[in-house]
């Protein structure tokens, strides 16, 4: 099964401890690993304010996970992001057509040295994963 | 703004000059939803997002910056409006 590349970006619960926010990032790489997929890139993010409140929540934790997955393993995560009570928003987005691991940690490993790195490691093309 | 400065012009602005898309002029510079902090230069206060003849994007990536910007508001990074801002 050919691979893409996506980017799933969730917002979780502001009263979840390190674990709990462990435990569901775990689920979420399990779940890409058993497609036969390959996860890049894990950035969870330090408790932010929200610019407006979601169910009733003014903070959250924002995590990144980019990874390299078959099509059909979305409809899983998609599935497991809905089930879980402390997700509270979710966005998937293809970054890319094709996932060449390789690639990746090229592009990675050339803008690292630069202010911008991090999240400019990805090709410009990206549309809506859902 | 966008016509060319001939003589008549002169007596009124002269410190118009042609802006020029950021995101052209600067290559390096992604546009991506979770940059919150650069998004916002091309919103109001209102939350509302800014037209080009204001910020001198080009059309390419002013389509672009909509998206970017409509999927920031999704995810609660960027305000809808400021009328549910916090305190």
């Amino acid at each position: 099964m050919e691979l893409r590349y996506y980017d799933t970006f969730y917002l979780l619960h502001p009263d979840l401890n390190d674990e709990e926010r462990q435990a569901i990032s775990e689920k979420l790489q399990n779940i890409v690993v058993e497609s036969g997929g390959q996860v890049v890139k894990i950035d969870p993010w330090p408790l932010k304010k929200l610019a407006y409140k979601v169910q009733k929540q003014s903070h959250g934790y924002y995590v990144t996970m980019e990874y390299g997955a078959p099509s059909d393993a979305l409809e899983e995560i998609t599935r497991n992001l809905r089930l879980d009570e402390n997700v509270m928003k979710f966005l998937t987005t293809k970054l890319s057509d094709a996932f060449d691991p390789a690639l990746i940690a090229e592009s990675r490993e050339a803008s690292s040295p630069e202010e911008t790195a991090g999240e400019a490691a990805a090709p410009a093309e990206s549309g809506e994963g859902e | 703004m966008q016509q060319p400065r001939i003589a008549r012009h002169r007596r009124r602005r002269i410190y118009v000059h042609r802006k020029v898309c950021r995101f052209c002029a600067d290559k390096t510079m992604a546009m991506d939803y979770k940059d919150a902090r650069t998004l916002r230069h091309f919103t109001t206060e209102r939350g509302k997002i800014l037209p080009r003849r204001i910020t001198g994007t080009c059309a390419k990536h002013q389509r672009k910056l909509t998206s970017v910007i409509k999927k920031a508001r999704i995810m609660a990074l960027l305000p809808f409006t400021s009328g549910h801002a916090q305190e």
